[in-house]
């Protein structure tokens, strides 16, 4: 390599005259330097990008009024309280001067702006904090106003969305501080048992008593990537148990591992997010006749395949066979996936969230396999643990909420039998998914697309029908296991295979299941039937009083 | 004169622009990928800074590092070479926001040269040929009529085209209604728009371009041709001053017309008018290139003159010293591509070490590289390595000196297309001088 005083400098003097010494610079404010990866990035390119760096994607803080713009159509927002003041009602040392600070620097005279708007014509209800308002500090006005707004969505029926960046309760206003927590929560109690949606994004930072209120207690969670997302600061922690914390701790990307975050989206996919959401919750809710009139009508082929019971195992356990999210891709439109349990973590081996099926919202479940194996090593092979239930369980009890259908994607050689599993309950997770779903007040349908394995697959299968693919399995323990229980011999698989009745066709004899989908060379043949097949179930049972829906589904497990 | 410049390119060009600035004692800064550390021409720096990854899109083209680093530096002004930075308009814009010379044109004139209709239209104002065409017609009738004006053979485009979808070539009158409702309608199921347009079709054509150089106080000269018509794919690969092809006549008229249209546009700095010539002395406007072109060697070994060096200093504001009567076009200048790619499998570009290298000698003979021994080509950029370049008396001994530097050239370790450009120089036509840009395609049938 060559070095970098390899070549002698030639001793020729600089032609021509000199001209006046100008030293190049950058008028103020040309550029802004990335804190996250110290770029230095054109102002005018950045404010273009809605302030998020165009080479680490870091996203900037954003002022309220900003971000109104940027959520709401144009012209449509309508402010509520904007005269509301914070007073020094403690008589707290220099607070006016830091109040009168804080006014100056964001335009504000609070830390949050609520108001109405509209997001694609969808009339909402908006609050936003800013973070150049005492860093969103949460003192009685802030928590005033986001009460009033809640109150006044109930009434409206309206859905909210809140936008979070605080450091936590405003210490000026000690314990009337600490109150709003309960009174912000106790408005958005009441907006959520009027049956209302309710969406927060949270935003860099999000801490303290604004995390541990009203910014957790969404129906969905939303957070800009990389926000600090906690109810303790870091330095605190650190200070606290004497520890340097590993990067990336309380991100949003931790925090949605942790099953605390539904999506991490991106500033410039935020609107769309959220007018999807909206329009999901809060638009037409039952099916698009324009869309239902294209439907596919091939009937699929009639004659099964003749294929012995071990060999269906193999089949339903093979390589190329679709997986949920083909399901989910195939048969559904607009999937918007939610994660986390909000207790522990978010389970990979369980997918869920908020999908149209022919127009119609549903929320759909699905256990995912993964289609190679470093997919299937990250979805641990489909095997959930509890938290993956919990999911389920709070993604169904959502569905329940907003009145709209859930159908179940079973398949699951069975629940993981592991240490952490059984340290996080995984019977109770299994036992009070059965309770629930059969008391769910809203129609459930579960279509057993592969492996059916005992408790980890009823867990997602208590429903008013249950069908499976021609070539699916479903039983109470996996043949392996059973010849190895009953004969000492798990190489005995083929003849468990016929003993334990787990094909379809024999749980169809039994009563066990409703429908077979027989398995057509052609899948999307198949996908097309089962979506249309799909939608017209769940809208005869849309049509079925509630009390006699669950009646049924009661008997339906009641016989056996 | 500028103390320091900063050079915003790489590989050869940045070695030719640090060349230009050692000789007038101008300090330089070089700009550098990751990737390209070992590179000759951050050595061949005062100093240098690494501005980013190896992708162009972080490093080369980020156009805040670059910059920041001038700034840092103090550089007075930057040299955009070619490529990259060199024709962006925005880029021009903040060197003047931040009170740095660029050496090139105005960000005005650049953004008005890059718009095809707009640079059309100047040029048109300005009186110089252009290919003659039509604007959008709708009616059938009305667009036969202006086909019979234009001439056959006329090209119909669609005014939304791209992928060659909406074109139609029609060689007769014949032919030319069924054409136009077919290119109308395939435009309109493609694109959701039918409306189309004619142009004159030229072919067989030659590329010839006029280089112009331009002071800050109107003086302009134009320093001759140069026939660029070997073209793989739009990409040249062998140039040469003076053109076989063009009379005294028309390099006059071409002469004329080019220190027309940099007068019009109140242009400075080097500049490139780009022409299609269909012989006869005909020739149509096609592009002006605002910056140094890759192949200016061959105009600096006809006319003597620094072309790099002239830049930097009308730059500077130095007027020129010279005229276009003191401007003498004297012997043949070839220019040979050396591309680090396998012509014998399909051009694919190729990476490597340079494991031993020789570089061709004697008189009038000059390659211009960045290239050595050991040195790593990386996989991220251009894949032109080199360039050859011999001046002669004429053109004869231009071709015979360049077949025997070209046969003296080794770069051991990479594949690249040396042998096949010595076939290229062998082709009839090519030494007769009447290849059009055709020669290529015609060679692959």
């Amino acid at each position: 390599m060559l070095g970098r005083e390899f070549f002698k400098k030639p001793k020729n003097a600089l032609e021509g005259q000199k001209g006046p010494a100008a030293a190049p610079q950058a008028p103020d404010g040309m550029f802004v330097k990335c804190p996250a990866c110290g770029a230095n990035l054109l102002r005018e390119e950045l404010e273009r990008d809605n302030l998020v760096c165009k080479r680490c994607r870091h996203h900037f803080r954003m002022g309220a009024r900003r971000r109104v713009a940027l959520l709401c159509d144009e012209g449509s927002f309508e402010e509520w309280d904007a005269e509301l003041e914070s007073e020094n009602i403690l008589s707290f040392p220099e607070y006016e001067t830091k109040l009168a600070g804080a006014k100056k620097r964001s335009g504000e005279r609070e830390s949050v702006v609520c108001g109405e708007g509209r997001i694609d014509g969808q009339p909402f209800v908006l609050c936003v904090m800013d973070p150049n308002f005492m860093m969103g500090s949460m003192g009685r006005i802030t928590g005033e106003k986001i009460a009033s707004a809640f109150e006044r969505a109930t009434a409206k029926r309206l859905p909210v969305v809140v936008c979070s960046v605080s450091g936590g309760a405003r210490m000026q206003e000690g314990i009337l501080s600490l109150m709003q927590m309960a009174k912000t929560s106790g408005a958005i109690g009441r907006h959520s048992r009027a049956g209302l949606l309710y969406v927060t994004v949270l935003t860099d930072p999000t801490l303290g008593g604004v995390s541990a209120s009203f910014a957790m207690e969404g129906d969905i969670i939303l957070s800009e990537p990389g926000a600090l997302i906690g109810f303790a600061g870091p330095r605190v922690i650190e200070q606290t148990i004497r520890q340097k914390l590993p990067a990336g701790f309380q991100s949003a990307e931790f925090q949605r591992e942790k099953g605390f975050v539904d999506a991490i989206v991106q500033r410039e996919k935020l609107r769309t997010t959220l007018s999807q959401l909206i329009a999901l919750h809060c638009g037409e809710q039952g099916i698009d006749q324009n869309l239902y009139a294209l439907r596919r009508r091939e009937e699929l082929a009639t004659a099964p395949q003749s294929l012995t019971p071990y060999q269906r195992l193999q089949a339903a356990r093979g390589k190329n066979r679709p997986t949920a999210f083909d399901f989910i891709e195939r048969c559904f439109e607009d999937f918007v996936e939610l994660h986390g349990d909000r207790r522990f973590g978010d389970d990979k081996a369980v997918v869920g969230g908020v999908a149209r099926l022919f127009g119609m919202p549903v929320t759909v479940i699905g256990i995912e396999k993964g289609r190679d194996l470093k997919e299937r090593i990250d979805r641990n092979f489909g095997l959930a643990h509890p938290e993956g239930y919990r999911k389920a369980l709070r993604l169904m009890r959502q569905a329940e909420k907003f009145r709209r259908p859930v159908v179940c994607l079973v398949d699951t050689s069975g629940a993981f039998c592991g240490i952490g599993a059984e340290e996080r309950g995984q019977s109770q997770a299994i036992a009070e998914n059965l309770q629930t779903m059969m008391e769910l007040r809203t129609p459930v349908i579960s279509v057993l697309i592969g492996e059916g394995g005992s408790g980890g697959a009823l867990a997602l299968a208590v429903a008013d029908e249950v069908w499976m693919l021609e070539n699916a399995v479903y039983s109470v323990i996996s043949p392996e296991g059973c010849a190895s229980i009953l004969w000492k011999d798990s190489s005995r698989v083929a003849e468990a295979c016929d003993c334990l009745k787990l094909t379809a066709s024999d749980l169809l004899e039994l009563g066990v299941i409703e429908r077979v989908i027989a398995e057509s060379e052609k899948r999307e043949l198949m996908f097309g039937w089962l979506k249309t097949a799909l939608c017209d179930a769940l809208q005869e049972k849309r049509a079925t009083p509630l009390d006699q829906l669950l009646r049924r589904r009661y008997e339906r497990f009641r016989k056996f | 004169m500028f103390r320091k410049i900063l050079i915003a390119n790489r590989g050869e060009i940045a070695v030719r622009i640090i060349r230009a600035c050692r000789e007038m004692g101008i300090a330089t800064v070089a700009v550098f990928s990751e990737a390209d550390a070992p590179a000759l021409f951050v050595s061949m720096a005062d100093e240098s800074i690494c501005i980013g990854g190896p992708r162009a899109a972080d490093s080369y083209l980020n156009m805040e590092a670059i910059l920041s680093a001038a700034i840092a530096t103090g550089a007075e002004a930057i040299h955009p070479g070619y490529g990259l930075l060199s024709e962006n308009p925005k880029f021009v814009a903040l060197c003047e926001q931040c009170g740095i010379a660029f050496i090139g044109p105005t960000s005005e004139l650049i953004a008005k040269m890059g718009d095809k209709d707009e640079a059309r239209r100047t040029m048109k104002a300005a009186g110089v040929p252009v290919i003659p065409g039509s604007d959008v017609i709708e009616d059938v009738d009305e667009a036969e009529r202006c086909a019979e004006e234009i001439g056959f053979p006329v090209i119909i485009k669609a005014r939304a085209g791209g992928g060659g979808r909406g074109i139609r070539i029609v060689k007769e009158r014949a032919e030319f209604r069924g054409a136009f409702l077919a290119a109308s309608s395939e435009a309109a199921s493609a694109f959701g728009d039918g409306a189309c347009y004619l142009e004159k079709y030229l072919r067989p054509v030659k590329h010839i371009e006029m280089q112009v150089l331009c002071d800050n106080y109107g003086g302009v000269v134009c320093l001759g041709e140069r026939e660029c018509s070997v073209q793989r794919k739009n990409q040249k690969l062998i140039e040469e001053s003076p053109s076989p092809a063009i009379s005294a006549e028309t390099r006059a008229a071409m002469t004329l017309a080019s220190t027309r249209a940099a007068k019009a546009t109140g242009y400075r700095g080097v500049g490139t008018i780009e022409y299609l010539y269909t012989g006869e002395g005909d020739f149509y406007f096609m592009e002006m290139n605002t910056r140094l072109q890759v192949e200016h060697p061959v105009t600096e070994m006809v006319t003597g003159v620094d072309l790099v060096q002239w830049q930097i200093r009308v730059a500077a504001g130095v007027k020129l010293p010279f005229a276009q009567e003191d401007i003498r076009i004297s012997g043949a200048a070839i220019e040979c591509r050396i591309n680090a790619e396998d012509p014998g499998r399909g051009f694919a570009p190729c990476c490597g070490t340079v494991e031993l290298l020789h570089i061709p000698g004697g008189p009038w003979v000059r390659f211009d590289t960045a290239i050595y021994q050991d040195y790593f080509i990386p996989p991220f950029y251009d894949s032109m390595i080199g360039k050859l370049i011999v001046h002669a008396q004429n053109r004869e001994q231009a071709i015979r000196k360049m077949k025997m530097a070209l046969s003296e050239l080794v770069i051991e370790g990479v594949t690249h297309n040396a042998d096949f450009q010595a076939q290229l120089l062998d082709n009839p036509a090519f030494v007769d001088g009447s290849y059009t840009t055709g020669l290529l395609d015609e060679l692959g049938k």
